[in-house]
């Protein structure tokens, strides 16, 4: 049951990634509003990092980024919009890299979970003020209904369900089981070794080391019993 | 048994008569929560300003101030009534339960009951809660130790009974459970998901995270 097991598994592979835009030779204009908008993002990821999403201004974005507040708000609708494409742009170098790893995953359901969850963590580790303020913010009334709330991330949660489906196959995961359910559990595990990590200043690898467990234990109510 | 949470304990202990200014002060204090839970509601946390619920209590931005420090100070102070007295219900409905899984889907749904006719202060709450700045006093107030408390102490009874395994890592079970409580709330807040929905997604969620601490 649940609404949210559309989602899953078809679509995973395409879903959040943003097309590349197609090779044709960038008008002069095109290419200045391109460098706008990415000394805007860089700026605002730094600035959402140190000081906090809504500490942080939009002028003070424009300053950092050395344009006009103008000139960001022709290229981003809001303040919100700029952290959801930061926060996309970072997913696409994180699903780039998951992507490399995913086929070279051996062992257990649990283990191959483990891996894509610590690649994760050593890629996000030095950004978690950023993540928390995303979630913060998606349940802000300024998020815009269009928006993809967090935790409700595809790209992983498609991941996380093929990690499942093999696991089916290779027969350590019981088939009776609502994959959605197991794929809930894991990402309110992985939601929550951020926030403990921000809060405790936590490194990576003690990110990992939390959800390694918190995986085995998940696992324990995944496993086919024989 | 009844039993009596540290902030009843404090509620309930004997004082002296409060002067007429201190019961003005306490009106003064009402007032402002009862609009800032409104405004809140409304607009959400960062949408409500201190300037707004003051208008709405009818009261300057200066007396609002007189009585609380800033604006998540008063969320936080709304928010912490309203677990003191989540958990009293909580801890009712485990007591019901008639084993250590029965107590915590039931602990579980007196949270979802609770809130359900409350999903946009429950929203502006899970916005407060995941920021990185208003995040953790939030997160570390008493009533919030208190819920995560009842998954332990549902846990325990578990041991008890015998049903489940003293050994079988309770202390990170219980704040995975008490996170899966809480990670179901997107689908009741943005999907609109009914008590029934929510019922049968939390037993199998418990049944999945209770399977490896099952004695055999």
């Amino acid at each position: 049951m649940g609404s949210s097991s559309d989602t899953i598994p078809t679509e995973l592979s395409a879903a959040g990634a943003t097309a590349p835009p197609a090779e044709a030779p960038l008008t002069a204009r095109q290419s200045q509003k391109e460098a706008t908008r990415r000394r805007v993002m860089d700026a605002a990821r730094d600035l959402f990092e140190s000081q906090g999403f809504q500490e942080t201004t939009v002028r003070e974005i424009a300053r950092a980024a050395g344009v006009s507040v103008g000139s960001v708000f022709t290229t981003f609708a809001s303040k919100y919009e700029i952290l959801s494409q930061v926060m996309q742009d970072r997913l696409d170098g994180l699903y780039a890299e998951l992507d490399r790893v995913i086929p070279h995953l051996r062992g257990s359901t649990a283990d191959r979970l483990r891996t894509m969850f610590a690649v994760h963590f050593a890629f996000e580790v030095r950004h978690k003020r950023l993540f928390l303020s995303y979630i913060s913010a998606t349940y802000d009334w300024t998020r815009p209904a269009s928006s993809t709330p967090m935790g409700r991330n595809r790209r992983l949660m498609g991941s996380i369900g093929e990690c499942l489906a093999k696991g089916v196959a290779e027969g350590d995961v019981d088939p009776s089981l609502e994959p959605q359910e197991i794929i809930d559990l894991l990402m309110a595990a992985y939601v929550w070794t951020y926030r403990l990590a921000a809060w405790d200043d936590a490194d990576a690898d003690a990110m990992t080391e939390i959800m390694d467990r918190q995986i085995g234990l998940i696992s324990q109510g995944f496993a086919l019993r024989s | 048994m009844k039993h009596v949470s540290p902030l009843q304990a404090v509620e309930n202990a004997p004082m002296k008569a409060p002067t007429r200014r201190a019961l003005a002060k306490q009106q003064t204090r009402a007032k402002v929560l009862a609009a800032a839970r409104r405004l809140f509601s409304e607009q959400g946390y960062e949408g409500a300003t201190i300037r707004d619920i003051a208008a709405a209590a009818g009261m300057s931005t200066g007396a609002v101030f007189a009585n609380f420090s800033d604006k998540s100070d008063l969320f936080r102070e709304i928010m912490i009534t309203d677990m003191a007295a989540l958990a009293d219900s909580m801890r009712e409905a485990s007591l019901r339960g008639a084993n250590a899984e029965d107590s915590l889907l039931k602990i579980f749904m007196a949270g979802y009951t609770f809130y359900k006719t409350q999903l946009p202060l429950a929203r502006a709450a899970f916005s407060v809660g995941w920021s990185p700045e208003d995040g953790p006093a939030l997160r570390r107030a008493p009533p919030v130790h208190l819920l995560n408390e009842l998954m332990a102490e549902a846990l325990n009874k578990g041991v008890a009974t015998g049903e489940i395994h003293e050994g079988a890592d309770l202390e990170l079970r219980a704040h995975m459970l008490f996170e899966t409580y809480l990670s179901n709330y997107p689908q009741a807040i943005f999907e609109s998901w009914s008590l029934e929905a929510l019922e049968a997604r939390s037993r199998d969620q418990i049944r999945i995270l209770l399977a490896g601490a099952r004695k055999a």
